[in-house]
Parts: C-alpha cells; sequence; structure tokens
C-alpha cells in the first residue's frame, strides 16, 4: 500500500486555483501458458505522483515517476505553471466548477500479493486439466492477469481519501477445428474484485463452467454463418452489458455530449422502450458490491450511482466536475485516471441496463426465426450511437426452440432506434468487468444487463 | 535526475549476483509536454517525466522479467529479486533465450528538446486553418505532444544500445457537423521530427477533414451486394495489422491455428501486394532501431509481389517453431504503392465503396471478418454518391489480400507508416 506523502502537501496548494494531488500505484501481474508452454512471466509495478490544477476553467497537470515529498511540491509547481500559461493565452475563461463536500473517504480493501510461483502453479493445474479433458483441441490458452490500482487523492476544494481497485481474472481460451478444418475459438473469464485468493484458492469451483464452455465449442464447430439482415433476436446478459457500455454508456458521456454526440439533443426525451432503465452505478448494485466498485473519484468526487436512462426517458449524463457545473447537475465521481501520469478523464464504472420481468425461456419460445446472441468478443460505439458487437457464442432460434450454433459474427444498429425495439426484458442481470475500456488511457469498467428481446441488423454471408 | 548509465550497470550487476545465467536490462527515461483542445480551445497542459527499467533473467533454462520504476538501489535490487524469483517458478524451456551478441550501437532520431512556442504556434495556425476552411467539421479534441525517450539496452552476451528518440506527435478526433446533423468519429493522427510543415500539409489530416464534411451527405444502401471495395490508407494499414496478426504472429504460429503456418514462399496474396517491416525509410518520423529482445532491427518482407516471406516471430516464438528470428518489432510497416491512380481505381467501379474504417470484431485464426463500414461512401456507375449508414461489411481477411485488384500510386505517411489505397473485390455488402 501506498505511504501517504500526499496529505501533508494540501499545505503548498496555491491560492486562487483548484487542485488536486494523487499519489498513484499500478501493478500488473502476467502469466500466459500457451499449449501448455509458459510463454509470458511477468511481475510491473509502476508508481509516482501527479498534481491537476484548474485556473480559469484551463486545466495543468504535470506527474513524475518520483515519489517523495519534495517531488509531490515540483509536480505541484509544475502544473501550476502549466495552468497559468494556458489561462493566459485563453480567448475566454473556461467553467469554473463549485466546491464539494471534503468529508475524507475511508481506506477500502487491501491489495494482496501473491508469489509468482502460486499463479504458474495455478494455470499449469488449470492447463493439465484442459489437456487432459479435452484431447480434441488444436489449441488452448491459460492467461492470468492482475491490474490493480493503489491511489491517494487530495484534493484543494473536495473529498480526500486513500482507495484500492484490487482486480484479478482467469481467462481460458480453447480452440478447436471446425467441420469445414477452420480454426474456431472461444474464451471465459473468471475473477474480479478482490486479489488471488479471493478468487483462485480453489480453481475446480470453475471445472463445471469450463465444461459448459467446451459444449459450446463443441457446437459451435459445427455452426452455420448468421443470415445477414435485420433479424429479430435476443442479446444475452454479457451482450446486454455491452450494449449498455458501447451502444448508450459512451454517448452519454458528458465530454462525447458537448463533442456533438447524439445524446444532446435527447435529454428528457424518450430514446428506448419503457422497458430499458440505465444506471452508472458507483459501489453497490441490487445490494451488493457492483463487480468494480469505485468509492472517490480522481477530481475527489465522492461516488454515487448516476442515473441515464429511466423507463426509456434520457435523464442524464456522466460528469466531471466541470461538465457536471456546466449541465448544472451534482457531479457523480465518474473522472478517472488509469496510471500516475494520467489526467482525469470521463469514465463509466459499472454500467447496467436493469432487470425486467420476463423468463428466457419464454423469450425463446416467442420467437419463430431469429438468434440468441450470447457472448462478444469486443464492441465500439460512435458519436451518432451506431454501435458494433462482435458476437462469438450465439445460436440460431427456429420455431420457438434453439437450433445450430453460430459461426463468429457482428451485430450493428443505432442505440437510440435499436432500443425502441426491446419489448422483453428478463428477470436476471449478468456481469462482466474483465475487459479495459479505450479513451485515450485504457480503463477497467464493469458492465451489466438482463437477456432482452429486440430488432438489430447481423452480419452474416 | 536519473544517471541513466549508472542505473543500468547497476540492475546489470545485481542481476548477475542473482546468479543469473543469462540477462538482458532495459532502463529509460521520458518527458512528455502534452497540449490538449475540447471542442477547440486549448483545455489542458500536460507536462509527465517518467522513467523506468525492466530486466529478463535465464537461470537452468527458466526465464523471468519484472519491471518497475523506482530506480532507488533497493528499488533496483527488489526488481532484479522479482526477476529471479520469477525464473525460479517458471519451467525450463529450450526456446528460452537471450539474443546474441549485437555489438555496441547509439541512435538518434528527432529533436531531442521541442521547441514548444513554435510547436504551440503551429496548433493555433491549424486551429484556425479547420475553422476557416472546414467550417463544417466539429473539431471534439486534439492531442498534441512531443515525446522524449533515452533508452538503454543491455545483456549478458555484450549487446549495448543506446537510443535518444525525439518525435512529435498530433492525433486528432472530430465529426462532420453543421448543426443540425452529426456524422460519426472521423481520426487523422501523425508524426513528425521538425516544425517546418503545416500539420494540416501532413498525413492525410487535410483528406480525413475533408472526407468528415463529405459524410453529412449520404446515400443509402437498402439491400445487400457482393463486389468490390477500396480500403484507405488508413484502413489497409489496419487491415494489414489484423493480417499479420491472425497469419503471421507468433502466437498463431506456436498454437498451429495460422493458415500461412507453412506457406513461406507460396502465394497467399495478389502479386499486387508487398508488405515490408521497414526500418530507416526516410520518410518515417518514428524509428525502431532495436527489437525488444535485443536485436539490431533490419528491414523485413513479409510479402513480396503475394509470395510469403517471413513470419513475425520474436525469439522464444522463432525458437519454439524451429524459424528464423523475424528482427523488426513491426512498427513502421510499409506496403508498396502501386500503378493505378485512385481516381482511376474509383472510375473502374460500378456498385462498390469506398471504405474508410472498420468497426468489427477481431478476426479469428480462420481470419473470417464482419463489422459496420466507418467513414465510408458509396461508389456508383464510377463515381462517389455519398455517406453510407449503417452498412456492414463481410469477408474473409486472407481472401481480401488475394482478391487485390489494383493497389493506388498515391500514398499517405503518417509518419509511422507509409500506405496506399487498395482495391478489393468479393466483399458482401449489407445496408439496413
Amino acid at each position: 500500500m501506498l505511504t501517504d506523502i500526499i496529505t501533508p502537501q494540501a499545505a503548498c496548494f496555491a491560492d486562487g486555483v483548484q487542485t488536486v494531488l494523487r499519489g498513484h500505484e499500478n501493478r500488473s501481474r502476467r502469466v500466459m501458458l500457451l499449449q501448455g508452454n509458459l510463454v509470458q512471466n511477468a511481475r510491473s509495478e509502476s508508481r509516482g505522483v501527479s498534481a491537476r490544477v484548474a485556473k480559469n476553467g484551463a486545466y495543468g497537470f504535470a506527474s513524475t515517476a518520483l515519489y517523495t515529498a519534495e517531488d509531490a511540491r515540483a509536480v505541484l509547481r509544475a502544473a501550476t505553471d502549466n495552468a497559468v500559461f494556458l489561462a493566459h493565452r485563453a480567448a475566454a475563461p473556461g467553467v469554473i466548477y463549485p466546491a464539494l463536500s471534503a468529508n475524507p473517504i475511508p481506506p477500502c480493501r487491501p491489495i494482496v500479493d501473491c508469489e509468482q510461483k502460486r499463479i504458474i502453479d495455478l494455470c499449469h493445474r488449470l492447463d493439465d486439466y484442459l489437456a487432459k479433458t479435452y484431447p480434441n483441441l488444436i489449441s488452448r490458452r491459460v492467461i492470468y492477469t492482475e491490474d490493480s490500482q493503489d491511489k491517494i487523492i487530495c484534493a484543494s476544494d473536495a473529498a480526500s481519501g486513500h482507495v484500492t481497485y484490487p482486480r484479478c481474472y482467469l481467462y481460458v481460451f480453447l480452440t478447436a477445428e471446425s467441420t469445414s478444418g477452420a480454426p474456431v475459438e472461444l474464451f471465459r473469464a473468471f475473477g474480479g474484485y478482490g486479489s488471488f485468493e479471493d478468487h483462485f484458492a480453489d480453481e475446480t469451483v470453475y471445472y463445471e463452467a469450463i465444461d459448459a464452455l467446451y459444449q459450446h465449442l463443441m457446437a459451435k464447430r459445427e455452426g452455420v454463418y448468421a443470415e445477414a439482415g435485420e433479424k429479430t433476436v435476443i442479446l444475452g446478459g454479457m451482450m446486454g452489458g455491452m450494449l449498455a457500455h458501447e451502444a448508450v454508456g459512451h454517448t452519454v458521456e458528458a465530454d462525447l455530449v458537448q463533442g456533438g454526440s447524439v445524446a444532446g439533443p435527447m435529454l428528457h426525451k424518450r430514446v428506448a422502450s419503457d422497458l430499458v432503465t440505465l444506471v452508472d452505478f458507483a459501489h453497490t448494485a441490487f445490494g451488493a458490491p457492483t463487480p468494480l466498485p469505485v468509492y472517490l473519484d480522481d477530481e475527489g468526487t465522492p461516488a454515487t450511482d448516476a442515473m441515464l436512462i429511466e423507463n426509456g426517458i434520457l435523464t442524464g449524463y456522466m460528469n466531471s466536475r466541470q461538465s457536471a457545473a456546466r449541465y448544472g447537475v451534482a457531479p457523480a465521481g465518474n473522472a478517472r485516471a488509469w496510471l500516475y501520469n494520467d489526467e482525469p478523464l470521463i469514465r463509466m464504472r459499472n454500467t447496467c441496463i436493469l432487470p425486467g420481468a420476463s423468463r428466457l425461456e419464454d423469450m425463446i419460445a416467442s420467437i419463430d426465426d431469429g438468434y440468441y446472441l450470447i457472448d462478444s468478443s469486443n464492441g465500439q460505439a460512435d458519436l451518432t450511437g451506431e454501435f458494433m458487437f462482435g458476437v462469438s457464442l450465439g445460436y440460431e432460434i427456429k420455431k420457438g426452440k434453439l437450433g445450430r450454433a453460430l459461426l463468429d459474427t457482428t451485430v450493428s444498429g443505432v442505440a437510440f432506434d435499436m432500443l425502441r425495439t426491446v419489448d422483453m426484458v428478463s428477470d436476471n442481470i449478468t456481469w462482466s468487468s474483465s475487459g479495459f475500456c479505450g479513451k485515450k488511457q485504457p480503463m477497467p469498467v464493469g458492465m451489466g444487463g438482463p437477456e432482452m428481446r429486440c430488432r438489430i441488423l447481423i452480419g452474416g454471408r | 535526475m536519473v544517471d541513466l548509465k549508472k542505473t543500468s550497470d547497476a540492475l546489470c550487476r545485481l542481476a548477475a549476483e542473482t546468479g543469473a545465467q543469462g540477462f538482458s536490462a532495459t532502463v529509460f527515461t521520458r518527458e512528455k509536454q502534452e497540449l490538449n483542445t475540447e471542442n477547440d480551445q486549448f483545455s489542458l497542459y500536460r507536462t509527465t517525466f517518467d522513467h523506468g527499467a525492466a530486466l529478463t533473467v535465464l537461470t537452468e533454462g527458466r526465464k523471468g522479467a519484472a519491471s518497475g520504476n523506482d530506480l532507488s538501489d533497493e528499488g533496483l535490487s527488489a526488481l532484479a529479486q522479482s526477476a529471479m524469483a520469477s525464473a525460479e517458478s517458471s519451467q525450463a524451456d529450450e526456446a528460452n533465450a537471450i539474443a546474441p551478441c549485437q555489438g555496441a550501437h547509439t541512435f538518434h532520431n528527432g529533436p531531442f528538446a521541442p521547441d514548444m512556442p513554435r510547436f504551440y504556434d503551429r496548433l493555433t495556425e491549424f486551429l484556425a486553418a479547420v475553422e476557416r476552411d472546414y467550417p463544417r467539421v466539429k473539431l471534439m479534441a486534439m492531442i498534441a505532444d512531443h515525446t522524449a525517450t533515452h533508452t538503454l539496452y543491455a545483456n549478458h552476451n555484450g549487446t549495448a544500445f543506446e537510443n535518444f528518440d525525439g518525435v512529435y506527435h498530433v492525433v486528432l478526433e472530430f465529426a462532420g457537423n453543421d448543426g443540425a446533423r452529426t456524422t460519426g468519429f472521423h481520426d487523422a493522427a501523425v508524426a513528425f521530427r521538425d516544425l517546418d510543415t503545416p500539420i494540416m500539409a501532413l498525413g492525410n489530416v487535410a483528406q480525413a477533414l475533408r472526407d468528415a464534411q463529405d459524410s453529412l451527405t449520404t446515400a443509402a444502401i437498402e439491400d445487400k451486394f457482393v463486389g468490390p471495395i477500396i480500403m484507405t490508407p488508413a484502413l489497409a494499414q489496419y487491415a494489414a495489422a489484423m493480417l499479420v496478426d491472425v497469419a503471421m504472429s507468433g502466437n498463431v504460429i506456436m498454437a498451429g491455428t495460422s493458415l500461412w503456418r507453412d506457406s513461406i514462399g507460396k502465394a497467399v496474396a495478389s502479386d499486387k501486394v508487398t508488405l515490408r517491416l521497414a526500418v530507416d525509410d526516410e520518410r518515417l518520423a518514428e524509428r525502431d532501431p532495436f527489437t525488444s529482445d535485443g536485436f539490431l532491427s533490419r528491414e523485413v518482407k513479409l510479402i513480396e509481389k503475394g509470395v510469403l516471406r517471413s513470419h513475425c516471430l520474436d525469439l522464444y516464438a522463432a525458437g519454439k517453431s524451429g524459424r528464423p528470428v523475424t528482427p523488426n518489432d513491426g512498427a513502421t510497416p510499409i506496403m508498396e504503392p502501386g500503378d493505378d491512380s485512385l481516381s482511376d481505381m474509383i472510375a473502374s467501379i460500378d456498385c462498390g465503396l469506398l471504405v474508410g474504417g472498420f468497426s468489427g470484431g477481431h478476426p479469428g485464426a480462420n481470419g473470417e471478418l464482419s463489422g459496420v463500414a466507418k467513414n465510408s461512401f458509396l461508389i456508383r456507375h464510377g463515381k462517389i454518391v455519398g455517406a453510407v449508414n449503417e452498412t456492414m461489411i463481410s469477408c474473409n481477411l486472407l481472401d481480401l489480400f488475394r482478391s487485390v485488384t489494383a493497389v493506388s500510386r498515391e500514398a499517405v505517411c503518417s509518419g509511422d507508416s507509409v500506405f496506399p489505397y487498395v482495391k478489393c473485390e468479393g466483399v458482401t455488402v449489407s445496408g439496413k
């Protein structure tokens, strides 16, 4: 855990500016087995201190990889100089934001380290299991990753605190040969918020899920191409989460709204069917911790939930302190930075479409000719709300029953058009959090959703 | 102030003291000066001072690596212990190795100290030009930096590289916007070593801004067809990178999933395709004088007139697969231009697309690819008739490079790559 050299420097904050000083450490662990061969075996720590200073709405930022009180004071001076440089050249002053509650946020969960040998042994045990249990695979990969953050935040006019984000995952990739001789692949991630011991003390608890993954792969190796065109589909919970993040979440980040996103003119208007409610949760959802709990952001804003769409009506954006002041709302703690030398940007935390009342079985039975799209490989979205998800796992639905598996395909649409077609929402939630969102900096995010029946454009041959 | 030579020497000594039979050590310092704009106004001035160290050790055929940025005596000692502990936890593998001696070399690229007042003036000049010449473009963000990196690499075999690298970069994110309508994201990125040229004249900056404005005029595709597409240089570079990943990279060769694993010397693409990894092409601002494995970088032909000449294998992948090391990390690819003009390529198409971007899933080893055509224009009867929306394209990536029928003589240099326009056949295009 970081030693607090940060808080005492508050006495050095300059007058007439708004300052946040941050001590920040990232830790990563990587192990990768490819066909049983150890192809990655690395540990990394990076630590430093940064300061962001706002003067007349212009930001100065400075950081150093050194971590002493003297270095902290040096970056404060450099950031202040940078802010003054820009403020003097600005044609007009920017938005100056109000002070926030200065209540300190208490320390959260500690980051517990694990010997590299335990990680490697875990990966080998799992790889041995895969090799013995599934001999017909043409390739297998086991990857362990840990990406943890430890931050001490001290703000001149907002909250301060010491917050941690321990996070580790185990990825299992299985590749088989399709009936046409081409390789097909599926993967699944296990783990989440917490350290090694929290998730991987006994890897056998994941065998059942790995076996299910293998069964899907066997179906996929005999899979068919989806028929291209607009179809009625059920988006699985993982796809629902991707939709919440990519298709809607990005368009309602306030910096993109300022940049002309489709959400700009839609505030307080209908953008989805009334079955759709979307929330960016801070740290607690449905009475339990979110996949990646955020208690305090990197501008010193205590984190609270952000309601984005309520019963189909767009109700708000995700904000920094500056954009919140621009829109006349309270910030909810969305400004986060990835490394010590990164400035805070508006980021999602745990973006989730809330569950409905339908049962998945009934939803499948309701479709005569369509698809059940279970899992996604990646996703991207645009200012216009046009989105794309890669679909790695899906099945045909014919006359209300699941049919053949699908080969890899893609779905796309325009978020606010597609969400209006949602006419059934399931009563359960699937969360995922193993990925990174990319926006100048990478950032861990959680996303969740129920199954949803909707109309969507699907790629194919 | 970090004494990099002293730090490198200390790390090498500590690595030897752990009992490692082989090691390589990299240390660096980096200073970045970055100016950001948001919606046409300077919004952030960011200065970062970074340094770090990375150590790889070998002991009895086992390999471990650690990296960090605590360069104090205690920090370096902990780093060496961590790398050794990783190695001792791993399995022996005869493919684990450290690169052989490459000698001692010092490299210089670009200005190590930025001229920030002149850079600021260039950026201000650019913002004014966008406002004046592209009134229907909304410049959402500009990230402009000068990054100076000093790196030392050394290994136990006697290699000693020193590199001083200073390069300017500008990344732009923008959209066509006429007040009532907005297009999707457009972007452009350039790297350059001097400030002699206006930013508007670099790479594809002006063309990308024009494309964003033109994207406000749309043309509908309501059906599905199979036909030709022209990839812009930016998309051709992206497609080539995916091709390397699914057919030539170490992971797919070692996994045995590459469909080109036994294709060296065979025709895998159209004879109009020549793709190489450059080292010191004068047009490029970025230089990668040595690989992350510790080899001197050399020019590598991947595909020559359609024939596969090399995979992309690092030292471990080469050892594991019994093939030669590729002495180039691939940061500066070049596709050779052809004989056709872009205008002739467009005129040759009765019904097809000019595709500027692709938003889709990463292809699997089979190369199957589908996704949304972004920043793309419909071509009808030899003319561009408008931008397309909600249009998907599907193809096989490997087949795409086999189907190339024309490569433009115009090529765009973005500072880290040079690519032409590329015409391919047989792509499935489907509208809403």
